[in-house]
């Protein structure tokens, strides 16, 4: 036991060497900072709205907060129950979940490919079309979604972005 | 420890340092049975796919309790290369590059997830078909700020070491060598231990996400270290190692500017130890910095990374110190992409793996090429199907730094030599 205590002690001790460490940070903080002012914020969602299960606990979110949803930054609703985004496998939503995530379809999809293979996150559930997804999304408990601004809406809430 | 090449320099140095003969190599599994685990690899991933469930909710744990996930994958590729024999006798070419995996998650409380992965692979002379528990954990997630992860964990480390066996997160067929061996997952993928995780706001500037993780990890003599095992004379064979502790951090800063992203990882394995079986001992606490640069904008994906790695170990016999070596390779790597459609993607990246940097040239080294190997890339992947990938790619290297395989490249020289790698993965 007091192996390990010193143990933990020592490596909080390591020092590494920090002069290594600075100059590419610097840089890209340089780089970053240099990003036009334009490219705050998010799209808005043309064509497209978002839905959620009706016992998803908002009415509303930003469009940051959307977007770490998409991102997997936020993965819980403030009840506890599982964020579980729902995707449509056809293209009508692409330009909306571009404007959500950041990321085309097919790096969205790569994207989530990874959490899920590290155990970091739940893939997206997938569906053919709108209606398929509107009843998935009205049958899983914290299910969000994208769907034609057109799409024929049932049990579900839709979630105004702000 | 980092294992990928400074793990293999870590332990070659000490081979080599004891006697450069060449080894025997490793007796693998028969052939039938080998076929017969492919067969099964691919079985259940096609039988998902072809049934189109792309994500199997199985309501397992009864008809009001949560549906438990299961995703997997199996991956298959081909190797051949114009000389030399890398990941396997790739100058006669090579299928021995077989990876799948399995995995299953719930979320069984509010806010906890439970997720466990079974994974199998073989790599040229490593992993030969045995299946690991790759992770296995729960997680529970106070806020977006923190969450803790417990058990068997995937280590995070730049952009790739906690996927760089899943086809399909990538472009490439090989991710950049000298940073992410395929060859030593065994090693460094994962650690048995606990992780805190979470994302700052930092409001202007973007936010930080983070993963502070301390465990110990599993090297084992059967795993990835059987390549290692295979350059080492019989007498110089590894008989043990430790489970050395292995603490570090991996820091995103998500930048203002959408879809760029800047990562430091810093990782620390204090007294990694092994001894030979002829009770030479071998110790060091190395260190690896590693830094990631990614930038996402429309269909491109740029990336660059560079990693460095700082062991001082000292050999001993019976306690009494008989040498040591302070050694510090490095790597690095600049790769663009470009998604055509949904169907296409083409890559590309050129990189660098030094053994030492202390000794760039190979200076008195046997064969001076062993030094430094600069790999050139051209990829191509195509996504068939939702479910089925197929990728193609050509590399030009110059230097046989990563080739330690003795017995099959016993000279070598600092002449271009080609490789081509084709991969098709299926997943559900």
């Amino acid at each position: 036991m007091d192996d390990r205590r010193e143990d933990n002690v020592q490596l909080l001790a390591v020092k590494f060497p920090l002069h290594h460490v600075m100059k590419p940070i610097s840089l890209v903080f340089c780089l970053a900072c240099a990003a036009p002012v334009a490219s705050l914020g998010a799209a808005p969602f043309e064509g497209a709205a978002v839905i959620a299960n009706e016992g998803v606990p908002i009415d509303s979110l930003s469009a940051s907060a959307l977007k770490d949803i998409y991102t997997g930054k936020t993965t819980y609703w403030q009840n506890g129950q599982s964020v579980v985004i729902a995707v449509m496998a056809a293209d009508d939503t692409d330009t909306a979940l571009k404007s959500a995530s950041g990321m085309g379809t097919s790096q969205f999809k790569t994207f989530w490919q990874r959490m899920v293979f590290s155990g970091r996150g739940q893939q997206p559930k997938k569906t053919d079309d709108a209606a398929s997804l509107v009843a998935l999304v009205a049958s899983t408990k914290g299910a969000i979604a994208l769907v034609p601004a057109d799409a024929v809406l049932s049990r579900v809430k839709v979630l105004e972005v702000k | 420890m980092r294992p990928s090449s400074c793990g293999k320099t870590f332990s070659a140095s000490v081979a080599r340092a004891i006697n450069p003969a060449n080894p025997p190599r490793r007796m693998l599994k028969n052939e039938p049975t080998r076929r017969l685990i492919s067969a099964l690899l691919f079985a259940l991933p096609a039988v998902f796919a072809v049934g189109r469930l792309d994500a199997a909710d199985l309501n397992l744990l009864g008809p009001n309790g949560p549906t438990v996930d299961f995703h997997g994958f199996a991956s298959q590729g081909y190797i051949s290369s114009s000389a030399y024999n890398y990941l396997g006798n790739s100058s006669s070419g090579s299928f021995k590059f077989t990876e799948a995996g399995l995995n299953a998650s719930f979320n069984p409380l509010p806010r906890t997830r439970i997720a466990a992965q079974g994974f199998t692979y073989d790599v040229g002379p490593a992993g030969d078909y045995d299946v690991v528990l790759d992770y296995a954990m729960a997680e529970y997630t106070f806020n977006d700020f923190i969450g803790i992860r417990a058990g068997r964990i995937r280590r995070p480390e730049g952009i790739y070491n906690d996927i760089q066996d899943v086809d399909l997160s990538r472009t490439w067929v090989l991710l950049p060598q000298g940073m992410y061996n395929a060859r030593w997952r065994d090693f460094y993928v994962s650690v048995d231990g606990a992780e805190l995780f979470g994302v700052i706001p930092l409001g202007g500037a973007g936010s930080l996400s983070y993963e502070l993780y301390y465990g110990l990890q599993h090297p084992r003599l059967d795993g990835g270290l059987a390549l290692q095992k295979a350059n080492l004379p019989p007498f110089a064979k590894l008989a043990w190692f430790n489970s050395p502790q292995m603490g570090g951090e991996q820091l995103w800063w998500n930048t203002p500017l959408n879809g760029l992203r800047a990562g430091l990882a810093l990782n620390y394995d204090r007294h990694l130890t092994f001894r030979t079986v002829t009770g030479v001992q071998s110790e060091g606490s190395p260190i690896t910095q590693h830094y990631s640069l990614e930038y996402v904008h429309d269909s491109w994906t740029f990336q660059a990374e560079y990693l460095r790695f700082r062991i001082n170990y000292e050999n001993t016999v019976a306690g009494h110190l008989v040498s040591t070596k302070l050694i510090e390779p490095d790597s690095w790597y600049v790769s663009g992409a470009y998604r055509f459609n949904r169907w296409i993607e083409a890559g590309s990246y050129y990189s660098v793996y030094y053994a030492d940097i202390h000794n760039r040239r190979g200076t008195g080294l046997q064969f001076p090429s062993d030094a430094s190997q600069k790999d050139a890339a051209l990829s191509l992947r195509f996504d068939v199907r939702d479910w089925w990938i197929f990728k193609v790619e050509g590399h030009h290297m110059r230097g046989t730094a990563q080739l330690l395989d003795n017995v099959d490249n016993p000279v070598r020289q600092d002449n271009g030599w080609w490789m081509i790698a084709v991969k098709t993965t299926f997943s559900f």
